[in-house]
């Protein structure tokens, strides 16, 4: 259920982000529904099938979006599956349609697409540690670790919920590739690192791999939402703050150097580690 | 004594005897060690499901025997096809020493704690040894450290089982004794952390069924002793576990970060087994400290898929024409078929759902979730958690690099061109793992049964994703398509055929971990440019560096410094021998005086 919801969002977001950063920058945009048609125009194309690439070069799209969507059904925003240790297993899809993504990256044997798979490689290993250790810290703070049992943000939890929410913003911003870790309106290829690894890819291949990009960044959207407490309207309550945040911050903001991201991400791996001790140790404000 | 093991056993004496009296007596070999592989899984799978099944055979026994009955089911056929290249007498050799190796191990399972145990696990660390000496002067470093690590392991074992079959109660300081001899002994044999150096070494020089026996099966009969130590002496003291945790953790990350700066392949797999090994003794040293199913769980199954997913890559990494990262590439074309085993292996190593290795993870990760109900400090285990997120990080990492570099993109070399795939043996082998493989990944519950496991639906994401999956494939190779060249900025003229992009201009084996390696200060790339002539291009040369191997090679240095210190009591003095002969009478009558 919330996987088609987060199917049906995911152009709209991205679209509609397009056109707020183009009317914050006094540029007129494209229409907030222009993902939408592009989508539709890139599924009616014809593919182009690199030379000497293997069948991972077709398999990697659709295995991406489906890492993504079937990570999506584990997301509580509308009643679906859920068990202990449901978050383990949304994480590691996703990490499943990155792992298709990378290594169809190096499938062509261009140059860029290889950059672009060794720097997604590393944005992955700086991003991981900080998001379970934020969600396993939330599922200890709840004392059950299914995401559905999560209890909101209280008084009792407000240290540890804070730090898990520094996490996950900052995985949100890595994992889905946005400013300052990657710049989605680059166009020159050194800089790339998530469109690095699309270069080869076109038409519905291309939009494949675009849907589950914008459809990654909701369920990250989705995991930050339940841990606020409004209850039904978080998750609407993020998209929105999610929504202004990302077009002012890639209005206003810089592309942080690429060498430079550990000292980011670093923030991202010790609130998490915070977050876990600050449960165990019963930190209170 | 069961009459399935006796059969297997007997098969595997038969092979021996068979390749002495007729020379080549290849051509059992899927029916002497593969048939032996058969009927060890039947027997073993029995016993371990079943509860106990004949005296020598209890449940975890059991286990272990059934994982090396799937290994032998893989690598007899496989070892039929390979040994044909091998020289006649080297294959002879090989056919009589391996049926023993294989039944030593199984032997090492049945003995109980004393001498015979003792005696089969020296003569497994034996036959091992001179199996990867005779790959000759290329495997001696890795024969060596085989051999040493062993002494190593049959010292601790030494100590400690001497000690255990007196009988008597071990009070006081005895039982530490007792735990370090096994910690020291089993620890050294399953690659615990600083103890792992002989393993890098000596598993990529062995043949590729071999490895495939050594990464699969032998190392973990290290972890079958840690484990089977509690029945032997009871439960561990603390400290046991916390070591184990924490080299365990350490090593880990050590493992993997070493190997992204590994360009053997097998290398490669060698540091993912030191890896593995490591998560699995973390693992059983986290269920020494808080006795909680789920670590078990984890401990058990995941010793299962290592087994069966790295044998099935050191099985295809028999097929490859070279070993080094940098000088293979596009082998997808002319090995389909091993590059298919081999992504189902890289997929399950990488730990991804819904396959064997993300099932392992999911335990540990509970496990260490669970410790804050612990006391005192073991609810810091619940740190456990990020150390293995980094590691499942690195990890898919490392075989997206691995299955990449080697099989896609294009060839780095010519050799990497001139590549054969393995005949109908040889996939019959591999495709018997990659089967158990799949059957394990899927069917995870037929295997942990006794142990009552909480699992996540794997068959329904299984399916979604097969189905889906295999819906929209269908539908975009139904779409309109065609072949063109691969972008290259637009370099290739219009007039011309083919991409400006050369092989060169692939990420380089170092190259493409290079920016990973800089968050692990403990291994280091350094690059070296050099330049032949005025005109020739800068060539850029990466080498490794790393703490823990300048450490060995000081230790190394220091060792053979004091060896030849004391090699000055050797002069052929005779005063200097009267008097050590003097000296070492007093110190005989000091101890005896009282």
């Amino acid at each position: 259920m919330s996987a088609l919801l987060l199917l049906l969002l995911a152009p709209l977001f991205t679209g509609s982000l397009k056109w707020l950063k183009a009317r914050l920058q006094n540029r007129r945009g494209p229409d907030p529904f222009y993902d939408y048609k592009n989508l539709f125009k890139l599924w009616r194309k014809a593919w182009i099938r690199p030379q000497g690439s293997s069948p991972l070069f077709l398999l990697a799209p659709v295995a991406s979006l489906l890492g993504v969507g079937l990570a999506a059904a584990f997301l509580p925003v509308l009643p679906g599956v859920s068990f202990a240790g449901d978050f383990l297993v949304l994480v590691y899809l996703l990490n499943l349609g990155r792992f298709f993504q990378v290594l169809a990256a190096l499938d062509t044997g261009s140059a860029f697409g290889g950059q672009g798979s060794y720097r997604e490689s590393l944005v992955s290993v700086l991003a991981e540690p900080g998001t379970v250790l934020a969600l396993g810290a939330a599922g200890l703070a709840s004392g059950s670790l299914s995401l559905a049992a999560f209890t909101p943000l209280s008084q009792e939890n407000a240290l540890v919920y804070t730090l898990a929410l520094v996490a996950l913003s900052l995985a949100l911003l890595a994992e889905g590739a946005r400013l300052p870790v990657d710049d989605p309106t680059t166009h020159l290829e050194l800089t790339m690192i998530h469109e690095a690894q699309l270069l080869d890819h076109s038409g519905p291949l291309l939009a494949l791999y675009e849907l589950s990009a914008g459809m990654k960044l909701l369920v990250y959207a989705g995991l930050i939402a339940l841990l606020l407490p409004f209850g039904p309207l978080s998750f609407p309550a993020v998209l929105l703050l999610a929504w202004l945040a990302l077009g002012y911050l890639e209005t206003y903001g810089v592309r942080l150097r690429y060498l430079r991201l550990p000292d980011l991400m670093s923030y991202n791996t010790l609130s998490g580690i915070l977050a876990v001790l600050g449960v165990v140790l019963r930190f209170r404000i | 004594m069961n009459p399935l093991i006796e059969t297997a056993l007997i098969l595997l004496g038969l092979q021996s005897l068979l390749a002495l009296l007729r020379p080549p007596a290849i051509g059992f070999l899927p029916l002497s060690l593969g048939g032996s592989g058969l009927l060890l899984l039947l027997a073993g799978l029995g016993a371990w499901l079943t509860g106990t099944w004949g005296t020598p055979l209890d449940a975890s026994a059991g286990f272990y025997v059934a994982l090396l009955g799937a290994l032998y089911l893989g690598v007899g056929p496989y070892l039929r096809e390979y040994l044909v290249h091998h020289e006649p007498h080297r294959a002879r050799l090989e056919a009589f020493l391996l049926p023993l190796f294989a039944a030593a191990m199984v032997g090492v399972l049945l003995s109980p704690p004393g001498y015979t145990f003792l005696f089969l696990w020296e003569g497994m660390a034996l036959l091992g040894y001179l199996l990867i000496a005779l790959e000759g002067p290329n495997g001696l470093v890795g024969s060596r450290a085989f051999f040493l690590a062993s002494r190593l392991s049959g010292a601790g074992l030494f100590l400690a089982l001497i000690l255990l079959v007196r009988k008597e109660p071990l009070v006081g300081g005895l039982g530490h004794l007792v735990w370090a001899g096994l910690v020291l002994g089993f620890g050294t044999k399953a690659a615990l952390f600083p103890l792992h150096a002989w393993l890098p070494k000596a598993h990529p020089v062995a043949m590729s069924p071999l490895s495939a026996l050594l990464s699969g099966g032998m190392v973990k009969l290290g972890l079958y002793g840690l484990y089977r130590a509690q029945d032997w002496v009871g439960s561990p003291p603390q400290w046991v576990g916390w070591l184990l945790v924490g080299l365990g953790l350490t090593g880990a990350v050590y493992a993997l970060a070493r190997g992204l700066a590994e360009e053997d392949y097998k290398g490669v797999l060698a540091y993912s087994s030191v890896e593995n090994l490591n998560l699995l003794l973390a693992a059983l040293g986290a269920y020494f400290l808080l006795p909680n199913p789920l670590f078990l769980l984890a401990f058990f199954f995941h010793q299962a898929a290592h087994a069966l997913f790295k044998g099935l890559l050191f099985l295809g990494s028999g097929t490859l024409p070279v070993r080094e990262l940098s000088r293979l590439g596009g082998l997808h074309r002319l090995l389909p078929r091993t590059a298919t085993w081999s992504f189902l292996a890289a997929l399950t190593a990488a730990g991804l759902p819904p396959l064997a290795g993300f099932l392992f993870e999911w335990y540990l990760y509970q496990g260490f979730l669970a410790a804050p109900q612990g006391t005192g400090a073991h609810s810091l285990l619940v740190l456990g958690v990020g150390a293995v997120a980094l590691v499942g990080a690195l990890g898919a990492v490392s075989y997206v690099r691995l299955f990449g570099l080697t099989f896609l993109g294009q060839p780095r070399s010519p050799q990497a061109g001139d590549a054969h795939e393995m005949g109908i043996f040889g996939q019959l082998g591999m495709g018997v793992l990659a089967g158990l493989l799949l059957g394990l990944s899927l069917f995870p519950a037929a295997l942990l049964r006794p142990l009552e496991p909480p699992l996540y639906p794997v068959l329904p994401l299984f399916l979604a994703l097969v189905g889906l999956g295999g819906g929209l494939v269908y539908l975009l190779s139904r779409k309109p398509q065609r072949a063109y060249d691969t972008w290259d900025c637009g370099f290739n003229q219009p007039g011309l055929m083919g991409s400006a992009l050369t092989p060169e201009m692939q990420p380089h084996a170092l190259g493409y971990s290079e920016q990973l390696l800089r968050l692990f200060p403990f291994v280091e790339l350094e690059a070296h440019l050099s330049r032949e002539g005025m005109l020739s291009p800068p060539r850029v040369r990466l080498e490794v560096s790393d703490w823990l191997l300048a450490l060995e090679a000081r230790l190394a240095r220091g060792y053979t410094a004091f060896a030849h210190r004391v090699q000055h009591l050797q002069s052929g003095s005779l005063h200097l021998y009267l008097l050590l002969q003097f000296l070492a009478l007093l110190f005989v009558l000091g101890v005896v005086w009282r």
